[in-house]
């Protein structure tokens, strides 16, 4: 009786009722009435949640090995779960927030047919099973296979509206970036297992053995292996990680996928599937902390990133491509973190940024939802007064997301500013000048946003003259996210320096800690960025009208600095040109043409063969003489030879 | 006496033969075949083989020549074309025969004789001898043989029935 | 060794051997060159015993009887297969006049 309810079986629980949600849904759910898609979609996540929660309070830390997988020679691939507070925090955040979502796109998706509401249901219960196995997994091996399953996910929902050409091209596309990525990370998992000849996370790890190392936050790790072939796999693994987040210079995909459903762009793109990048750098944190290089490659990727993303901001006038800007340049911030090894402080960033994104999509998707799915800003105007509930609650999300005191999100990004600046060398001060100056661009064009949709006056092209708002299965998983970014500041205001700090104590026996303080100036440099930005948020009322000055500048914005065209023009028209030629040039003529001519020149053969059945017994004769002559000429010169 | 009763005998062969490849009418060259036949028995009877010779005159040239005239009576003269219709054929005939013929002499001058098997000349080719080594040494070719015929007989007679159903 | 004493003079057996090569090829330019069923069935005949006249010299040089009783095994032979090729060409007979062979060519290609 003890081992269904020990930590082992419980942790496996935690990946089988998404999967079993799934497969229930996949298999019979689209036939079945739309009360148990309701039911069963939701409460695998919450199951699951629960289960999350008992790992949680129980303290479990362990290593469970279920059974062996592949055992070939050396090469040994068990399925077991690393269950450390990494995983069970990464768990929380997948389960909690997931089914937060999940629960709310009951309502939202509440007009598609049966079988298609199903089939939601099954794809985001699809999702998250992948997701926590991508989390929970111990190996290499589960952990790609996680990996390329939270791909497929998110190309099965970002299609979801499949007869939307658009919506079918970004899953494409965001599906062929993250290919990419699995092929980088596949490539490092294979640099790992050569050098360690090990999968498992734990037997990698210890083999990168104990002993002092200057500048390295841990000061864990002076590598017995080669610390080239560690930069490699590490750069492979960032492949992967860049990929996954959206981040420069892989980041082309994420706009585009707001073509799905808004629970999916709060879920998948907002909390979960684009943070495994930075959980993927966490969990690899022994492997950084010795490869220096990919460490600040890191760092300065997120910073420009987040600075990118946060310039096309400005422009955007749908209002879910706004919010997606926002996420890559908030991802951004926790690369920036856990690249100059604040680990614990990119991972509260994760917290409060899935607490207030999903916030902030949701909000907009009942936003959507009132405006009969209408999502160009400039078509709003004047909500504050028709959706009072909604806006009160966006507010929340924006206030949060600029960094305004007393919201979660400045204690997180004011945590990472602060480390970064109070930083020993050089790169903590770049980077924390870039992020400081996102701050500043972040607080303008998250202004810029409420002030078009929210404040004012209603716009003249609005489709709806009376909207209504959400009902309470939407509106209810929307406040208590609200709440928790009121609230979840407060269990980590490290960032002041004085004050609980639960969340890095929680994950320092995972990823460890820092090992410089953040000074005074920092607190107060922090304390003078989140005024300025909150004073452009306020501002940006009055600034509208600066992109007539620059129009070169508007034109690059709103092209996104021409990635897109870049990215067709380098990869995607040279593909199609190889593509057509081989189908052209190669395959048509050459492989075609072989396995034809195969059988055209034997029926020829065979016509031309005919001929010698001329029906004349004469012939045949005359054949079978002048093979008996032939035979005797043989016979002949063999005897006298 | 008996090289003049070969060279009789060889050159009537051969005149016999050539006989029955040149008539245009069959009936002509059935008989050429019979003085070709006869023409054998007497080589046969100067090689010492008395049986044979009398088989071949009374089986051969008289039961088979015999049916082949009958057929020919049954089936009416029929007089050959004068042009056939495969014009390469004569001629790479020609070519193989002669290349036929010149292999043969080539491998008659390669022969390489060995001492006879026996001396005694006294009961070779009699009936004796041929009765003893067919009922003895080679009873079952010689059964065999016998069925063959029976064989030949029934299809025979099956093939040249007339079909009564049709019509 | 090759020389026979027939009769009390010397014959050479290569005589018998080259007239039974010159019967067997004239019946094989028979074959091959007439077009009358009948008289190609003749010329098989007329190879068949050249066959035979080889059979029985070669009994007489090595004085073996077996030359003597394959022989008349082909003789045998010889006359069945006379009987069935008859047989079958009187068969075709009934259907239509074959005067030449060629017109018998259904089975082409």
């Amino acid at each position: 009786m003890s081992t269904l309810t020990s930590p082992q079986t419980i942790a496996l629980l935690v990946l089988l009722f998404p999967a079993a949600g799934a497969l229930l849904l996949a298999g019979r759910g689209w036939r079945l009435p739309r009360r148990f898609t309701v039911i069963v979609g939701p409460v695998a996540v919450w199951a699951s949640f629960i289960c999350t929660l008992n790992l949680f309070l129980n303290k479990v830390n362990a290593d469970f090995t279920y059974w062996t997988w592949i055992k070939s020679g050396s090469l040994d691939v068990p399925f077991n779960l690393l269950v450390d507070n990494l995983s069970i925090f990464m768990c929380l955040v997948i389960t909690g927030v997931g089914g937060l979502i999940v629960t709310y796109s009951v309502g939202y998706m509440a007009h598609e047919d049966g079988p298609s509401y199903a089939r939601f249901f099954a794809y985001m219960d699809i999702f998250i099973f992948s997701m926590l196995l991508l989390v929970l997994a111990g190996n290499f091996v589960f952990l790609i296979i996680g990996w390329a399953m939270v791909g497929l996910s998110s190309y099965l929902l970002i299609g979801f509206w499949y007869q939307r050409r658009s919506a079918v091209l970004a899953a494409r596309k965001a599906f062929v970036m993250n290919v990419i990525g699995d092929a980088g990370m596949i490539l490092g998992a294979f640099v790992l297992f050569v050098q360690f000849h090990s999968v498992t996370f734990q037997a990698v790890f210890r083999a990168i053995s104990i002993g002092p190392n200057n500048g390295c936050l841990e000061c864990r790790a002076v590598p017995i292996a080669d610390s080239g072939s560690l930069e490699l796999a590490a750069f492979l693994l960032l492949v992967g990680a860049v990929a996954k987040s959206a981040q420069l210079p892989l980041h082309t995909w994420l706009p585009d996928a707001m073509e799905g459903p808004t629970p999916v762009s709060a879920l998948i793109h907002a909390a979960t599937m684009v943070t495994a990048g930075v959980y993927l750098v966490a969990r690899m944190h022994p492997i950084y902390d010795v490869a220096t290089y990919a460490h600040d490659a890191v760092a300065i990727i997120g910073a420009v990133t987040a600075l990118f993303a946060a310039t096309i901001a400005i422009v955007q006038t749908d209002i879910k491509r706004v919010l997606a800007y926002s996420t890559m340049s908030q991802i951004g911030y926790m690369f920036l973190a856990v690249g100059i090894g604040a680990y614990s402080a990119g991972l509260f960033h994760l917290l409060s940024h899935a607490f207030f994104k999903a916030l902030l999509f949701m909000a907009a998707g009942n936003v959507i939802h009132a405006m009969h799915d209408e999502q160009d800003m400039r078509k709003y105007g004047g909500l504050w007064r028709q959706l009072r509930p909604t806006s009160i609650m966006f507010l929340v999300g924006c206030l949060s997301l600029v960094g305004v005191i007393p919201f979660v999100g400045f204690f997180s990004k004011e945590q990472i500013l602060g480390l970064a600046f109070s930083r020993p060398g050089t790169l903590g001060l770049v980077v924390w000048g870039v992020g400081a100056l996102t701050a500043l661009l972040t607080g303008f064009y998250t202004g810029r946003m409420w002030w078009l949709a929210f404040a004012g006056k209603p716009s003249p092209q609005r489709p709806v003259e009376h909207p209504h708002e959400a009902p309470m299965v939407m509106l209810v998983p929307v406040g208590i996210l609200a709440v928790l970014a009121v609230v979840g500041g407060f269990i980590q205001t490290r960032a002041l320096g004085i004050g609980p700090s639960a969340v890095s104590d929680f994950l320092a026996s995972s990823v460890g800690s820092v090992h410089w303080e953040e000074s005074t100036a920092a607190v107060v440099v922090g304390l003078v960025t989140m005024l300025v930005a909150a004073g452009l948020f306020v501002g940006a009322l009055r600034m509208r009208p600066w992109s007539a000055s620059f129009p070169w500048a508007q034109r690059l914005l709103e092209r996104k600095y021409y990635f897109d065209e870049i990215y067709n023009a380098a990869f995607v028209r040279p593909m199609d040109a190889i593509a057509g030629f081989g189908d052209r040039d190669i395959e048509q003529p050459l492989i075609n043409g072989a396995v034809m001519e195969t059988g055209i020149a034997t029926s020829a053969s065979a016509a031309g063969l005919s001929l010698t059945q001329s029906g004349y017994f004469r012939n045949y004769v005359l054949v079978f003489v002048g093979g008996a002559v032939v035979a005797v000429i043989v016979i002949l010169i063999r005897a006298s030879a | 006496m008996a090289i003049a009763i070969f060279f009789i005998a060889a050159a009537l062969a051969i005149l016999g033969a050539i006989g029955v490849v040149t008539f245009r009418e069959p009936i002509r060259c059935v008989l050429s075949l019979v003085v070709v036949m006869l023409a054998l028995s007497v080589l046969f009877l100067l090689l010492s083989a008395q049986f044979v010779f009398v088989v071949q005159i009374i089986v051969y040239a008289g039961a088979v020549m015999v049916l082949f005239l009958f057929v020919i009576a049954l089936l009416g003269p029929a007089r050959e074309a004068a042009r056939g219709r495969l014009r390469f054929q004569s001629w790479l005939s020609a070519l193989f025969m002669l290349v036929l013929l010149i292999l043969m002499w080539t491998m008659l001058q390669g022969i390489q004789y060995r001492q006879p098997d026996s001396t005694d000349m006294s009961v070779f080719g009699t009936v004796q001898s041929i009765a003893v080594g067919l009922f003895t040494t080679y009873l079952y070719p010689f059964e065999l043989t016998s069925i063959l015929l029976l064989t030949a007989a029934i299809g025979a007679i099956y093939l040249s029935r007339r079909q009564i159903d049709d019509k | 060794m090759s020389t026979l004493n027939i009769g009390g003079s010397q014959l050479d057996t290569s005589w018998f051997l080259l007239l039974g090569a010159v019967l067997f090829t004239i019946g094989a330019a028979g074959v091959l060159v007439r077009r009358n069923p009948l008289v190609i069935l003749i010329c098989i005949e007329l190879m068949l015993n050249a066959v035979n006249l080889t059979l029985v010299t070669f009994a007489r040089q090595l004085q073996n009887i077996e030359g003597q009783l394959f022989a008349l095994m082909a003789m045998t032979v010889a006359a069945a297969e006379a009987v069935v090729g008859l047989a079958i060409l009187v068969d075709i007979f009934h259907t239509r006049d074959v005067e030449d062979v060629d017109d018998l060519s259904e089975l082409k290609g």
